[in-house]
């Protein structure tokens, strides 16, 4: 190791002046041009390097939006339009935040999915799974206060309703609730620390965990469509067999998987910011008003699977328990799988369907939360949310029992 | 494989059933007839900017428009807009329109500009189909004439039930206005326009904007792909 630093080490120049006093050269090395990776890596796996890309860009435009808006419950509404009218290409940064905020929700979902497909939250991986469970609530968080800071009637209305679900909670849930509003109602106040705990706390917790995910990754190294380890195959020099260095081939296949998701994300923002209504929706148009409660109040597309859970339990701390359980899961799901391999390409029938049920349960919930309530699509929800528990409740049963096909020796790889 | 294909199908075919049922909640009486807005037509925006400034802006302010040029040179002038006007005859103070466009859409607002019609029991005198009791005069009568609600249809109407009728199934141009009817329809669709345009102004921008955008996306993909390829070729 104290060797190989040495031979990294450039001896003159500008590059050997900062090597001399920062491990510069050898963290490239280190992290990119010798760290190897699984070369049968496939599509899936380029969306850790996109959502890296989006948080990028939500904390540079967030930058620029902050520069003019005003998070007073006077003030809110009227320099988000500010920004959308007068500010100098103001348009182009707010859109490139909110949709990018959508974006991110598009982008982490499919992350996760990879890992469920592949299995890549069982061992070595736990921890890793886990800085990524603990990113993704972080980011509920950040898109909940976002969400309220242009302070348009569903910002109001929906921080309302969220907030009070912890008056669910027995005994200190009313108190819990005024302590999150800073208020009896939601209120200026309210709108004042979301503009804070937005701009400062999870931005700063969201900067640090992932540059642990990136951490434990680097340690563990990536996972791969056929879940077996390549470290355990090595070469002489210690290379596994089956790795190939992350600079170039990866860092060119993250590259143009990026800029082809650029063209859809530019695509939206010119053409369709709003997404009908998905992204940013035309109730939120109208100032928030205390005194008018909207006919039908429903969160944004991203956390109407939630939302639908919420609903389909007839009591409040039912649903609120529910609710927190439906996130709760995924966090043990290491702990839940018990088959012998990690990869659905070699896992039994019954990982194949129960992730299936999984998948349609979570897309059937996102799509009935978005929908006012009525007899059938109450019990319909209540079908999907069957079918998104027992994907964990049944896990440590059938992932057991089931018959699982040989791993292979060496990944699979076929040359285009 | 077929059996989870048959499983996806089946759901999505739950989809738009609960769609449609969701578009029978919104409380839409009538069918909306179907507009469509050209922003490229600037001087249908103009003429229905003067007529905002002329009509709409002695009650309906249109603060976020304060700046904008093509606003100002129609008159639709922020220290003409009854900002600071607290006291209103109204039930409901009329609201700011511009982002109407965007919590109604283009659709609806003509329509309701063609849904009102004479009723001696409201307190203004007349009412609106499409927002039953609303507490907006009808502001253009003397533009459009007298429209009356009539029982049955207007023009042999025949729809099987479950379709709603148009506004024009339902209301009949008693006596005529300063415009004919052919006049009025420009007229209310110069002035959706302009909404739709004082809702998002830099639209036309932005989308020019965006041609250029995707087709250097475009070709700085394409640059990459063969890029990769090239690097790639030498894994096995």
């Amino acid at each position: 190791m104290e060797n190989s630093t040495i031979k990294e080490q450039k001896s003159s120049g500008l590059i050997g002046w900062i090597d001399a006093r920062f491990p510069f050269s050898s963290f490239i090395t280190h992290h990119l041009k010798e760290y190897y990776a699984p070369k049968n890596l496939n599509f899936w796996y380029v969306f850790g390097a996109i959502s890296l890309l989006v948080l990028v860009n939500q904390i540079v435009t967030g930058i620029w939006l902050a520069m003019y808006y005003t998070p007073t419950a006077k003030g809110a509404f009227a320099s988000i339009e500010f920004i959308m009218r007068d500010v100098h290409f103001g348009w182009l940064i707010r859109y490139m935040h909110a949709v990018g905020a959508s974006a991110f929700f598009v982008v982490v979902y499919l992350h996760m999915y990879r890992a469920l497909m592949y299995g890549s939250y069982k061992r070595p991986r736990e921890l890793l799974w886990l800085f990524g469970m603990v990113i993704y609530c972080i980011m509920l968080g950040e898109a909940f206060t976002g969400y309220v800071l242009p302070w348009g009637q569903m910002s109001y209305w929906a921080s309302q309703v969220i907030t009070s679900l912890f008056g669910a909670i027995p005994y200190i849930g009313h108190d819990i609730t005024i302590f999150l509003r800073g208020d009896f109602n939601v209120s200026g106040v309210t709108l004042h620390r979301c503009f804070s705990l937005h701009v400062i706390l999870f931005p700063l917790i969201f900067l640090a965990l992932v540059a642990f995910h990136l951490v434990g990754l680097h340690k563990v190294g990536s996972n791969n469509p056929d879940g077996i380890e390549i470290r355990k195959d090595v070469d002489e020099k210690g290379v596994p067999k089956d790795g190939i260095p992350f600079h170039p081939y990866f860092t060119l296949k993250d590259l143009y998987w990026s800029v082809i998701f650029l063209i859809v994300f530019a695509a939206i923002i010119f053409f369709n910011p709003n997404f009908w209504g998905y992204f940013i929706e035309g109730a939120n148009s109208v100032p928030a008003n205390p005194i008018v409660t909207p006919a039908h109040i429903a969160p944004i597309w991203y956390m109407t699977p939630y939302y639908a859970i919420l609903r389909a339990i007839p009591n409040k701390l039912g649903g609120a328990i529910f609710m927190a359980a439906s996130i709760a899961f995924l966090f043990v799901l290491p702990w839940l799988d018990r088959s012998k391999v990690k990869s659905i390409r070699y896992k039994g029938k019954w990982s194949k369907w129960m992730l299936a049920i999984f998948v349609i349960s979570f897309i059937g919930l996102g799509w009935l939360g978005l929908l006012p309530v009525d007899v059938w699509r109450l019990w319909l929800a209540r079908l999907f949310t069957v079918g998104y528990f027992a994907f964990f409740v049944l896990m440590p049963f059938y992932t057991r029992w089931e018959n699982t096909k040989p791993e292979p020796a060496r990944v699979k790889f076929k040359k285009k | 494989m077929r059996k989870s294909v048959i499983l996806i199908v089946s759901v999505m075919m739950l989809l738009p059933w609960s769609l449609a049922a969701n578009a029978a909640e919104n409380g839409v009486s009538i069918s909306l007839e179907h507009i469509s807005v050209n922003l490229h037509d600037t001087k249908a925006i103009r003429r229905g900017a003067k007529l905002y400034a002329t009509y709409c802006m002695a009650c309906h302010t249109m603060k976020y428009l304060r700046y904008n040029k093509l606003a100002q040179q129609e008159g639709v002038l922020y220290s003409k807009m009854p900002i600071d006007q607290k006291e209103w005859t109204y039930p409901t103070p009329p609201p700011d329109l511009t982002l109407i466009a965007n919590v109604r859409g283009a659709d609806w607002l003509y329509n309701y500009l063609h849904s009102f019609y004479q009723d001696s029991k409201s307190a203004s005198g007349s009412n609106n189909l499409l927002v039953p009791n609303s507490s907006m005069p009808n502001i253009l009568q003397g533009l459009q004439g007298t429209q009356v609600l009539v029982n049955g249809h207007v023009r042999g109407y025949s729809k099987p039930s479950f379709s709603k009728p148009h506004w024009f199934d339902r209301l009949k141009l008693e006596s005529q206005g300063s415009m004919t009817p052919q006049q009025y329809n420009q007229a209310t669709k110069d002035l959706v326009s302009f909404l739709v345009y004082a809702s998002d102004p830099h639209r036309i921008q932005r989308q020019h904007i965006g041609y250029w955008v995707i087709v250097f996306l475009i070709i700085l993909a394409a640059l990459l792909f063969f890029l990769k390829k090239e690097y790639w070729r030498d894994i096995k």
